[in-house]
């Protein structure tokens, strides 16, 4: 499905503070970037947390699906998520 | 185990089909990145592995031969993919090796301790419908994480044995060979059933089944199940399959299409999410069934410790520089003495044939060609050995991720990748081992690219010249210029490099998304078969070449020699002579070389950037060796030496001398030389190894053109430029 314009004021990973957890509401993106971020577990309703980030705070440092995963804030703006804490 | 007991039954007809113990069996590992896949294929492989590559790509093939009990197997180390998708071109190979190859099981590796994530590989393995066998691998680590797996339950949840396995200590795999080989021989069925993607999944693919079935020649060929779910993920070399080989392409295709469109209306969802969802929640399932964590977590999870100091956001890079010194170190400073005590063996041997075989054509051509050419090849081992042994251990200690999370945005503003960095660093020293390194870059675009600019580093063939030429032309400021010239290559690298991103390779986005795996300490026997099995490839694909083409470059200097009477007349006729610097009056065999008549015929157009024949021949008889340039210059001058190693120094500094005192020069056209002797075409050595890395010599060919052009084009800049500011004032 291509990103509704309309999606975009969802909160996003990009935005979730370094220690939070959140819950993915959906993933945008297309072709292999989409199947990448499958690949690692992010899928809808997971829950995860973000562990920190680089110096220039970018890249950022994810734990999904009892793993950690590194990805760039471009890439964490494709998913949408919701705070649980 | 349970399924063993399930199947005792099965030794009452075992027999009834005969089996064949000359024909090997062939087992393919597969498994993600991290799962100990490697350690487990050295453990069952030993020494007796083989590397290639998958026909007609650069992933590299890996297999291995073993006898055990009565039978002969042969294992085939597939690529680590998360998926099965046709994104990469390791996913690519693994499926189309399953596909057309048929070996007689898969055994996937799987992290037992991270079951959820490793299980999705399984799943797509079990949807290509061929006999599987999953190893719970790392298994002792659950254990000390609290994580309990009722294995026999998960293997019937799943209907596909499992089996306990530790790689890097050798536990299981006696079993695990055992189980692999009753699947093979079809006395363990596995099931060959698939996960229940629900009733409108489930509906849309038995429709295009049904259309795939038109054409049964077609589904010999490929497990119809598996390709119906690739097209329905809208799969694009599942859909070029259907568009070349089934007969009714255009039918299956736009019902396909229909089909997909309505389920992602339904769902308000990509089709291939909606697989992949599916996908989890079963293994969720299996795994709320099967594996119990227990609630106390172990007290200390050394990975995130390691982490909090590794990946804090200050000291990441201090670590990142202090760790890649050590490598550096490691490599160069143990290296290069080595690298010294080969070079002057083989210039030692050259010696001693000098004295066994009259002087002539025989003689020169084993010293100076061959032996030289040899060692030319032997000199670089040191570095790869010691390289290699570095790599492994940054990768398989699982730093080489945090090192490129750490670097990721400074490269990322130029087109690269964090990984990128490791090449750089040790192209400084050598380009050679820099492009070797490059294939830890996973994406292939990454790699290109990195690859492309690396030997715009200086490394240290390149050092002499350019320290050479600055001592002698700017002796006040040579160590400003020689910096100068140090930095200029990494500014050229870094836009270069972001110039073929935005053009080369435009609107390609390559996803940085990767994991950190947690730190293992890999075990010393994967780390030293897997130096031993890099070096070998480096003699057998890359030692024949660079050997070759040193020896054609030799021939290019020497041959043909002057004639006894064409000498004096082209020493009278050359213009050039007449100009009073002693250099030009020498008429060395060099000139009328292939070589030199090379050198002499570019002069016309090397007049541009200021340079006369002499630089000419020298820069062509860089491209064996950059440091070449200055023995060929010492040649040019008369120079006499006699062995090349042991003179070095005094050699260097008279050929700096000679070459300040040539009126042929200026400072001006000094520092274009040295510009120029930074960018342009690498050595052939690093040539040789582009081409293997990047499997054909397009690139190669591009790379040796390009940097030939760009320094061309940068010198003439240099010496044009500067002399019209000289005009000016």
């Amino acid at each position: 499905m291509t990103t509704d314009q309309s999606d975009i004021i969802m909160p996003n990973l990009a935005g979730v503070p370094t220690g939070r957890r959140f819950r993915i509401k959906k993933v945008h993106g297309q072709g292999e970037i989409r199947q990448r971020l499958t690949d690692l577990g992010f899928i809808k309703n997971e829950v995860g947390s973000v562990i920190r980030e680089a110096l220039l705070k970018d890249p950022i440092e994810i734990e999904i699906k009892g793993a950690h995963v590194s990805l760039r804030r471009s890439e964490a703006r494709l998913i949408d998520t919701e705070d649980v804490g | 185990m349970n399924f063993q007991r399930g199947h005792r039954h099965r030794h009452g007809h075992a027999s009834t089909t005969a089996f064949d113990y000359a024909k090997p069996i062939r087992i393919a590992l597969a498994g993600n990145p991290n799962s100990g896949k490697t350690s487990l294929f050295n453990a069952i492989t030993g020494q007796h592995q083989h590397i290639g590559n998958y026909p007609g790509v650069t992933v590299e093939k890996k297999s291995g031969r073993l006898d055990y009990k009565n039978y002969h197997i042969e294992i085939i180390d597939l690529p680590g993919t998360y998926s099965l998708t046709a994104y990469s071109m390791e996913e690519v190979v693994a499926r189309d090796f399953v596909i057309r190859e048929k070996p007689d099981v898969i055994i996937d590796v799987l992290d037992s301790t991270n079951l959820e994530r490793h299980l999705y590989l399984l799943l797509q393995f079990q949807e290509l419908s061929v006999p599987l066998v999953g190893a719970l691998n790392m298994s002792d680590e659950c254990d000390s994480k609290g994580i309990r797996i009722d294995h026999d339950l998960l293997s019937t949840i799943l209907g596909i044995p499992l089996v306990k396995t530790v790689g890097s200590k050798g536990i299981g795999l006696s079993r695990l060979l055992d189980t692999a080989i009753r699947v093979a021989k079809g006395n363990l069925p596995t099931d060959q059933r698939h996960l229940n993607y629900g009733d409108d999944v489930e509906a849309a693919h038995n429709q295009i089944i049904a259309l795939l079935e038109t054409d049964p020649e077609f589904t010999r060929k490929y497990p119809v199940h598996w390709l119906a779910i690739k097209l329905l993920e809208n799969d694009h070399d599942a859909i070029q399959k259907v568009r070349r080989e089934h007969m009714q392409t255009d039918l299956v295709l736009s019902e396909t299409d229909h089909v997909r469109q309505h389920l992602e209306n339904h769902f308000k969802e990509d089709s291939a999410t909606i697989i992949a969802e599916q996908r989890y929640a079963y293994i969720t399932g299996a795994i709320r069934e099967a594996v119990t964590i227990a609630r106390s977590r172990p007290a200390m999870d050394w990975t995130e410790r390691i982490d909090r100091i590794v990946l804090n956001r200050f000291l990441g890079i201090p670590i990142f520089l202090l760790v890649m010194f050590l490598i550096y170190q490691a490599t160069f400073g143990l290296g290069n003495p080595l690298a010294g005590y080969i070079s002057d063996w083989f210039a030692h041997l050259a010696e001693i044939v000098r004295n066994l075989i009259p002087a002539g054509p025989l003689q020169a051509f084993l010293t100076n060609g061959l032996i030289a050419g040899v060692g030319g090849v032997i000199v670089f081992l040191p570095l790869v050995i010691l390289l290699m042994l570095g790599l492994s251990l940054l990768e398989d200690t699982g730093y080489m991720s945090r090192a490129a999370f750490v670097m990721d945005k400074f490269f990322h503003l130029f087109g690269l990748h964090g990984r990128s960095f490791i090449p750089f660093m040790l192209a400084t020293g050598c380009a050679v081992p820099g492009i070797m390194a490059a294939r830890s870059l996973v994406n292939k675009r990454d790699r290109i690219i990195t690859i492309l600019v690396t030997p715009f580093m200086m490394c240290g063939a390149k050092t002499p010249v350019i320290a050479m030429l600055a001592a002698a032309f700017f002796p006040k400021n040579a160590g400003l210029v020689f910096w100068g010239v140090w930095f200029f290559g990494w500014i050229v690298a870094l836009t270069i490099a972001l110039i073929f991103r935005k053009t080369l390779f435009k609107g390609d986005q390559s996803p940085f998304v990767m994991e950190l795996p947690p730190y293992r300490l890999p075990s010393l026997r994967s780390v030293m078969i897997h130096m031993w099995q890099r070096t070998l490839a480096y003699i057998r694909k890359a030692g024949t070449i660079i050997l070759a083409a040193a020896v054609i470059i030799w021939f290019a200097l020497t041959y043909p020699k002057p004639t006894i009477d064409s000498q004096p007349i082209a020493d009278r006729s050359g213009s050039e002579l007449s100009l009073s610097n002693p250099a030009n009056t020498v008429a060395h065999p060099l000139r009328f070389s292939y070589a030199g008549r090379i050198g002499r015929g570019l002069e016309p157009v090397l007049k541009l950037a200021g340079f006369d024949w002499k630089l000419g021949v020298s820069l062509v008889a860089g491209l064996a060796a950059k440091e070449v340039i200055i023995s060929t210059m010492g040649i040019l001058y008369g120079i006499e030496q006699e062995s090349p190693a042991a003179t070095e120094h005094s050699d260097l500094t008279s050929v700096g001398y000679q070459i300040s005192r040539d009126p042929a020069y200026s400072p001006l056209s000094a520092f274009g030389l040295m510009i120029f002797t930074m960018l342009y075409t690498p050595c052939l050595a690093t040539l040789v190894m582009v081409k293997k890395e990047l499997g054909s010599w397009k690139w190669a060919f591009f790379q040796a053109g390009y940097t030939l052009g760009i320094a061309f084009l940068t010198a003439v800049i240099i010496f044009q430029g500067g002399a019209l500011i000289r005009l000016i004032f």
